[in-house]
């Protein structure tokens, strides 16, 4: 039975100037998951996902998006492919409205036609959005910018979703909201690889965990499973 | 740093063999288009050597040579105006460069990056504008704007003049080594690779900064008196004009900055070119632009760079080594 | 009461010409903004754009400002083109080699007008060029009215075009936020590339009314980029308003500076002011 793989890295190993930030890391990610990459401060995760979307280019090994190969090409392209990247620390666009962060997110080709389609989805998904539409970005409280931020990922008609640390300091509450929304995302069909510090609540809101230790990955497999797990991990990681 | 003494020694001789046989020149008598290749070489050098500390080794990109240039000679037609003598003129031009450089670093160190640039920039054309309005001695004696003849130097044998610039000339490659290899270097090092980095483990960037700056002026100020010693006449137009700064740049980048030997390559092709070139004046400079703008681009490190990369040089630098 | 005596005209001409040094700035003010560049060609580029409209005006006989309908898409290409092959790739050598690179280019242009203008001054002299406009006591030449007049319509345009259209959008986005302009499958090099060349497009503008403001000869670059430093300065990187604000500020010191000191010294004040801006301003007033 032949296993339909949207997003395949093998064997990668990713510089950030002369220090090596990835050793080796093989990873896959079918349609329809959501896989999680969970590790401490450090460990690499970042740069993964930077490399997956084209910021870091991989010294060895490749990257392979619906089978094909990514892993020298431009940033726009890979959006343009198909994978959108919800950056660490939100990174919407401060001097522009939430409309305009939106619309931005629609800037490739692909995505421009279905503007307006994309525009209703987000404020279903996000009706507080929809509310402050003319307020400029910079204004929003944190949780309200991390809203902002999936939306605009949303805005680019991803098949991939990719989130560098959505719950970095935000309330429990809020955390709990979004990832209610992740769920809600990924029954429209989109993918989700999401990377996060805590492990106990990645692992229960993924199907499939990579774990990353110094640049590797250290296990993975099977959430659940790995979940069992946990009560090893528990002193490594601490909660 | 006794290690040090003795190799420094062994490759004194042949230096100052070399140096022997260029002093000698002027008496044994060359025909004077090499004389003024050499005198025009050594005293672009110390400026290029100078220009090299700043933006090679210290992280100054300083776009204001022209001030030190200028006011070196302006000091100097100023103190033969009033009756010096002009090597007085040369040791008081370069300490007014020096207090001058001293004076700006204050606002304009505050500047970073592009803004330093920025305030590097203006300081010449300043300059240039308050020289063209204030006449510091005397009336002009011909020429528009304040120009003025420096006095008491059709008496100066070419032979004396050549030796002024091979001494500049001579002692900024021996400056430059030295600066390398003291303090001031290695701390300069640090600013370089990571001017926090550097702040943070208790080097004193400013101070650093402004010695190389101030040493720099210096230097460049007394090649600029002894310009003017040869030219003989000084105008504010061509005496902060942006044509020092590209000549030197342009020495630098082509022999590699932040290198040694770079300057000293470098001003032997670009005083080369300004002798193939003399003959098309305006084209001369289109041609230095276009070649400034394809090495930053094709070769950035310069022709050091390109050098170092092949391996003749490796074996050379063990040879040297094991001298 | 005696020294405020007929500063009623230079304060008009200085807001008035602040037009000019408004939109001879915002070129700057766009590229510095977004590509994070300070081009120190700029001055020599909108020089360019007077001597563009000095062969429309002698060789041609089109009035200068209708030749911007070709200057502008001319410049627009260079512009385009120096961004692409030769700053998008000094970029990614060091942030020197973009200076040293746009200083070269100033270099090179500077003797390019140098050999086929030679260094006799040169003036747009169209027949509205030498009138003057009264206004009561106030007397000031017609193009100082159409300087500002041109700065606020390019303004607007260019305010709208940044709000209203995609690559525009892209361009606030790329200025704001590198890595996430990317993110969203903004190829950069390419909104640069636009960017300059949209400033390049303003500079034709900028020189062209330049050359019917004041005479213009191979080296006028330089005091006119100096001054253009000043008002992105001062009114902030990358701010539209700021620059018309800095722009005036300017205009006025120029002016009245000469109405005090003489008309020697009006460049110097206008030199003092910028080092002035630089050493208290360094972000300037509405800017990052």
């Amino acid at each position: 039975m032949l296993e339909e793989i949207l997003l395949k890295v093998s064997r990668i190993d990713a510089f950030h100037g002369t220090f090596q930030a990835l050793w080796d890391v093989t990873l896959t990610i079918n349609p329809g998951e959501i896989v999680a990459i969970v590790g401490a401060n450090g460990a690499g995760k970042s740069t993964l996902l930077d490399t997956i979307s084209g910021l870091v280019h991989p010294s060895r090994g490749s990257i392979e998006f619906e089978e094909k190969d990514i892993s020298a090409l431009e940033p726009y392209k890979i959006v343009d492919l198909g994978i959108s990247q919800t950056p660490e620390g939100r990174r919407v666009f401060p001097d522009m409205t939430v409309l305009e962060n939106l619309i931005v997110g629609s800037y490739n080709r692909r995505a421009r036609s279905l503007r307006e389609r994309n525009l209703q989805r987000v404020y279903q998904l996000f009706p507080l959005l929809k509310e402050r539409k003319a307020q400029l970005a910079k204004t929003l409280s944190g949780g309200q910018q991390q809203m902002l931020a999936i939306g605009r990922s949303l805005m680019s008609n991803p098949k991939l979703m990719v989130l560098d640390e959505m719950s970095l300091g935000l309330a429990p509450l809020i955390v709990d909201e979004l990832y209610k929304v992740l769920r809600e995302i990924r029954q429209k069909g989109i993918t989700i690889l999401f990377v996060e510090q805590n492990v106990r609540r990645s692992l229960l809101e993924a199907s499939k965990a990579y774990i990353m230790e110094s640049g590797r990955v250290v296990l993975s497999g099977n959430a659940s499973a790995l979940r069992e797990e946990e009560r090893i991990k528990k002193a490594y990681f601490g909660a | 740093m006794k290690a040090t003494i003795p190799r420094l020694r062994a490759g004194l001789i042949p230096s100052i063999a070399v140096i022997v046989v260029l002093a000698l020149l002027p008496i044994i008598g060359v025909p004077r288009v090499w004389f003024l290749y050499t005198f025009l070489f050594f005293t672009y050098l110390a400026m290029a050597n100078m220009w090299n500390l700043l933006a090679g080794y210290s992280g100054l990109v300083s776009l204001c040579p022209a001030a030190f240039v200028g006011l070196g000679g302006y000091t100097l037609a100023v103190v033969t105006w009033v009756g010096l003598p002009y090597y007085v003129g040369i040791i008081f031009g370069s300490i007014v460069a020096a207090l001058f450089a001293m004076l700006i670093s204050i606002p304009v160190f505050r500047l970073k990056g592009i803004y330093f640039a920025i305030g590097t920039l203006v300081v010449p054309e300043i300059l240039r504008f308050v020289f063209l309005l204030w006449k510091p001695v005397g009336g002009a004696i011909h020429g528009r704007g304040a120009g003025y003849t420096v006095k008491g130097v059709a008496e100066i044998s070419q032979s004396q003049i050549y030796w002024f610039a091979l001494a500049i000339g001579i002692a900024s490659i021996f400056l430059m080594r030295y600066i390398l290899r003291s303090k001031l270097g290695r701390g300069l090092a640090a600013i370089r690779d990571s001017e926090g980095t550097a702040a943070s483990c208790g080097v004193n960037v400013f101070k650093l900064k402004l010695y190389s700056f101030v040493i720099a002026a210096f230097v460049t100020g007394m090649a600029g008196t002894i310009s003017y010693i040869y030219q003989g006449y000084i105008e504010p137009a061509s005496a902060f004009s942006v044509r020092w700064l590209i000549t030197i740049m342009l020495a630098t980048v082509i022999g590699g900055e932040g290198t040694e030997e770079g300057p000293i390559i470098g001003t032997i092709i670009v005083v080369f070119m300004y002798f193939i070139l003399a003959r098309y004046a305006e084209i001369s400079l289109i041609i230095q632009g276009v070649i400034l703008v394809g090495i930053m681009l094709l070769a950035p490190q310069g022709i050091m760079g390109i050098i170092r990369k092949t391996r003749p040089y490796g074996f050379l630098l063990q040879w040297a080594s094991r001298c | 009461m005696t020294i405020f005596d007929g500063l009623a005209t230079p304060i008009v001409m200085g807001i008035l010409l602040g037009g000019l040094y408004a939109v001879v700035a915002l070129g700057l003010s766009l590229v510095f903004g977004v590509v994070r560049e300070i081009n120190i060609a700029h001055g020599d580029l909108v020089i360019l754009g007077s001597y563009f409209g000095y062969t429309a005006m002698t060789v041609f006989g089109i009035d200068p400002i209708l030749s911007l309908l070709i200057g502008m898409p001319v410049l627009f290409g260079i512009g385009f083109a120096i961004q692409k092959y030769l700053l998008n790739r000094a970029f990614r050598i060091s942030m020197d080699a973009v200076l040293i690179i746009a200083f070269g280019l100033s270099i090179i242009l500077e003797n390019i007008f140098l050999k086929v203008w030679s260094p006799m001054s040169r003036g747009l002299t169209t027949p509205y060029a030498l009138k003057s406009l009264s206004l009561g006591s106030v007397r000031f030449p017609l193009v100082y009215l159409l300087d500002f007049l041109a700065a606020i319509v390019v303004m607007v345009l260019l305010r709208e075009f940044l709000r209203r259209t995609y690559l525009g959008m892209a361009i606030r986005a790329a200025a704001q936020d590198r890595k996430a302009a990317h993110l969203m499958g903004i190829n950069t090099d390419r909104v640069y590339a636009f960017t300059f060349a949209i400033s390049m497009a303003i500079a034709a503008i900028g020189g062209v009314f330049l050359g019917l403001t004041f005479p213009f000869t191979p080296v006028s670059g330089m005091p006119f980029l100096i001054i253009a430093l000043g008002v992105v300065v001062l009114g902030g990187l990358g701010s539209i308003a700021g620059t018309f604000v800095g722009g005036i500020v300017f205009g006025l010191a120029q002016t009245v500076g000469g109405h005090f000191f003489g008309l020697a010294a009006q460049m110097l004040v206008a030199y003092t002011m910028v080092l002035v801006v630089l050493a208290l301003i360094p972000r300037g007033i509405f800017g990052r």
